[in-house]
């Protein structure tokens, strides 16, 4: 398990945490970010929001909201 | 517990319907083919979130539609997200038209799951069903129409000749008042920790059109409007066991997630089949979201825009440049063949005839930015700009797209106003605005480095590296200056956001949306002209054409002391204030003050030629420290009186365009002060 801001372009795996304020988890939420969720990692570069892949939709996340991001295992 | 529930079959009188969806789901295009130019345009009252409302009519009866605010949910994050829900909640909506985009059905549809348990008719549009079908999906309507107990329309928005299917859902749905079925999601929430503990505290009817399911989940979630709503109507023993719950759930917007994702999921299993999206960035992408390339492409793609938007500009141009050597001459003749007064013609002339000067001419452009820039956004690619940019912008409390009118303000601040459109929320679109007015327009770059050298021979490069500076300064501030009131702190989460899939441009629909934002900016900007240029005409009007006998000279050197005070005499003072009107009128006035060429307004309209030894005659009489305070005077005062126009036409704010305005005068003077004071020193 480890921060989704420490992942390589190309991974893929399985949200495993979540943390920040009622206003991010509902925020991250709503963009379709849950527990249990299946994400690919389609770019992360340096100094550059990350970006996502995830329920059908590419989704770019701020570094320091991926910090607050969790990631396990690859999917099976 | 079925929400099913029909009540007798009596289509409602004057039905309004809400239009709700996340953004990107094609809400604006279903809103604008629905009532075409039908619309009002506002403020939520007392708020700083935009409203807007339509109607059509059909088969004699006049639908009113409400878009509301683009939100991802209905939870309490933001202003726009408790203006929604209330106006759902209060019933003032017949029936809720739910927007998911068919092409990202399973993360848009959690708008649909975040409004279950609220018990207002509703229609569920699968929006972009083209795009879904180009992707080779497939989705059964009939399938979800069954689970969800609502009517379900496969949807184009773009496609505005075949809204039938919509309209006899929502026909239907006025008729049967069909409410979502929420029993199969509740299920889910009742194995969740706490739920069933707050579901017992809820109160039993719901509230307005809130059930106990929705309100339950919603403090399990942390949502604090709701619980202290819910607080007010229990008994003290209750209210601690409410807070008491209410404290140990503050994640729990993670859980309920989960439930309407899972519920989710259990909808589209059976519905939706055909291959998934490729989970891979596109070429184009690669490109485009580059640590390298993104910004350079996106600075390159806007600058671009703004050669393509002179195109169809460039026609309004010549038409409108010709209009005063055409009807000035022809009413100038009829008029005084029916004998009318000097005066009056001079008004027809002056005031009527340029303010339709300035309107066309710039409608050209606002006509072409609007059109590039929606392009630009239609197709994809304006997330990308947002996302390269976004770190920079973030800075000044802005979101990424912010960059694209402050390039296009360089051409013109007419554009970079109009450019804003692309803003979905009304307190960054204002603050942007008032940003973009620091930008130094190609006007200003037509006088200034004339002056400049003039005045200051080889040094004048410096003075233009020094008002770059001073734009940079001069953003930041008015980032501070306007940005608490315009941009909750609270609310400015980093970036989280969805890069839609790239499509194909629908040209009918963005042509009509480009028209109808055309024409209601020209009236809006003729009469602001009108109403602006009659002030100034009468201010500098005199019988002879005698600058002397104008009340603006009197203003002019009665108030002289003052605007020493700010390093200008009467003549630049007068000079800078006709440059709040156009900016290339700053040199005109002073040709006509100091050589005589023309009176004040045809000097500020344009229409009066310049000396021709006017360097000479301006070294002549304006001391160095002098004209470097007026040279920044002129470059950060209002950018001209159809930037104003165009700016009350974007935030529909006289008050804050006036704010801005003002604002504007005020730095441009107290710059000049500090420029001429500090210029005195080393220039003498």
């Amino acid at each position: 398990m480890r921060k989704l801001s420490e992942t390589q372009s190309g991974e893929q795996g399985v949200i495993s945490a979540i943390q920040g304020d009622v206003r991010f988890l509902s925020r991250i939420t709503s963009i379709g970010l849950t527990l249990g969720c299946p994400v690919t990692v389609l770019q992360n570069v340096k100094k550059r929001p990350i970006l996502l892949y995830s329920r059908d939709s590419m989704i770019a996340l701020d570094r320091s909201e991926c910090d607050k991001i969790q990631i396990g295992g690859a999917e099976k | 517990m079925s929400m099913v529930q029909t009540k007798t079959p009596v289509s409602v009188q004057d039905p309004v319907i809400a239009l709700l969806g996340q953004p990107n789901s094609g809400k604006s295009t279903l809103f604008n083919g629905l009532t075409g130019l039908r619309q009002h345009v506002g403020n939520w009252p007392g708020k700083t979130v935009e409203q807007k409302e339509g109607y059509f009519i059909r088969n004699g009866t006049k639908y009113t539609v409400a878009d509301l605010p683009g939100t991802y949910s209905l939870s309490a994050n933001s202003e726009e997200e408790i203006i929604t829900r209330n106006y759902i909640a209060e019933g003032k909506a017949d029936v809720v038209v739910i927007l998911a985009d068919a092409s990202q059905l399973e993360r848009s549809l959690f708008m649909l799951a975040d409004f279950a348990g609220i018990q207002t008719p509703a229609v569920l549009l699968l929006n972009l069903m083209d795009v879904a079908r180009e992707q080779g999906k497939n989705v059964d309507a009939t399938v979800l129409e069954r689970k969800l107990g609502i009517p379900v329309v496969p949807f184009s928005a773009t496609d505005v000749k075949h809204y039938d299917g919509f309209y006899q859902a929502l026909d239907r749905a006025l008729l049967e008042k069909p409410l979502l079925k929420t029993a199969a999601l509740e299920e889910k929430y009742r194995g969740l920790e706490r739920f069933a503990e707050l579901y017992s505290l809820m109160p039993r009817e719901g509230m307005g059109d809130y059930s106990p399911v929705w309100l339950a989940a919603k403090i399990l979630e942390g949502d604090a409007p709701v619980t202290v709503r819910v607080r007010e109507l229990l008994s003290s023993e209750k209210k601690a066991e409410l807070d008491a719950l209410a404290a140990a759930s503050q994640d729990g917007a993670l859980f309920t997630g989960e439930c309407k994702f899972a519920w989710i999921d259990a909808l589209l299993s059976d519905a939706v089949s055909g291959k998934k999206h490729a989970k891979s960035l596109g070429k184009f992408d690669r490109v485009a979201t580059s640590r390298k390339w993104g910004k350079p492409l996106a600075v390159g793609v806007i600058l671009l825009g703004l050669i393509a938007a002179f195109v169809p500009a460039a026609p309004f141009m010549i038409v409108g440049g010709l209009l005063p050597s055409l009807l000035s001459p022809a009413f100038t003749a009829g008029l005084t063949a029916i004998g009318a007064p000097q005066f009056l013609i001079g008004l027809v002339c002056d005031v009527g005839v340029n303010a339709l000067y300035f309107a066309i001419s710039m409608i050209g452009f606002v006509f072409g930015i609007t059109l590039v820039f929606g392009f630009i956004e239609e197709i994809g690619y304006m997330a990308r700009i947002s996302y390269v940019f976004d770190g920079t912008m973030s800075k000044l409390g802005l979101q990424g797209k912010a960059i694209m009118p402050f390039l296009v303000s360089f051409g013109c601040t007419i554009g970079g106003a109009a450019g804003t459109r692309v803003i979905d929320n009304w307190g960054q679109r204002v603050l942007t605005i008032s940003l973009a007015w620091a930008v130094p327009c190609a006007a200003t770059w037509a006088i200034v480095p004339m002056i400049s050298s003039v005045f200051f021979g080889v040094w004048a490069p410096l003075v233009i590296v020094a008002i770059f500076a001073v734009v940079l300064l001069h953003m930041w501030i008015t980032s501070k200056v306007f940005g608490r009131k315009l941009v909750d702190p609270e609310e400015r989460t980093g970036l989280i956001m969805e890069l839609p899939p790239y499509h194909k441009p629908k040209w009918g629909s963005l042509l009509r949306y480009v028209f109808g934002r055309t024409k209601d900016v020209l009236v809006r900007a003729l009469k602001v002209i009108l109403l602006i240029s009659l002030v100034f005409w009468l201010l500098s009007y005199s019988t002879d054409g005698d600058v002397t006998k104008s009340v603006i000279y009197q203003i002019g050197t009665f108030i002289e002391p003052v605007t020493h005070f700010f390093g200008l005499s009467w003549q630049t003072f007068l000079a800078f204030v006709s440059s709040a009107v156009s900016k290339e009128a700053a040199l005109g006035v002073l040709s006509s003050l100091y050589a005589g060429t023309g009176t004040i307004f045809a000097s500020t309209v344009g229409t009066a030629g310049q000396a021709a030894n006017l360097g000479e005659i301006l070294v002549a009489n304006i001391a160095p420290a002098e004209a470097l305070a007026f040279i920044f005077a002129v470059t950060f005062n209002i950018p001209c009186v159809v930037a104003v126009a165009s700016t009350y036409n974007e935030t529909h704010s006289a008050k804050w365009t006036a704010r801005i305005a003002l604002y504007y005068i005020c730095m441009a003077l107290l710059m000049s002060f500090v420029v001429y004071h500090v210029g005195a020193l080393f220039l003498g």
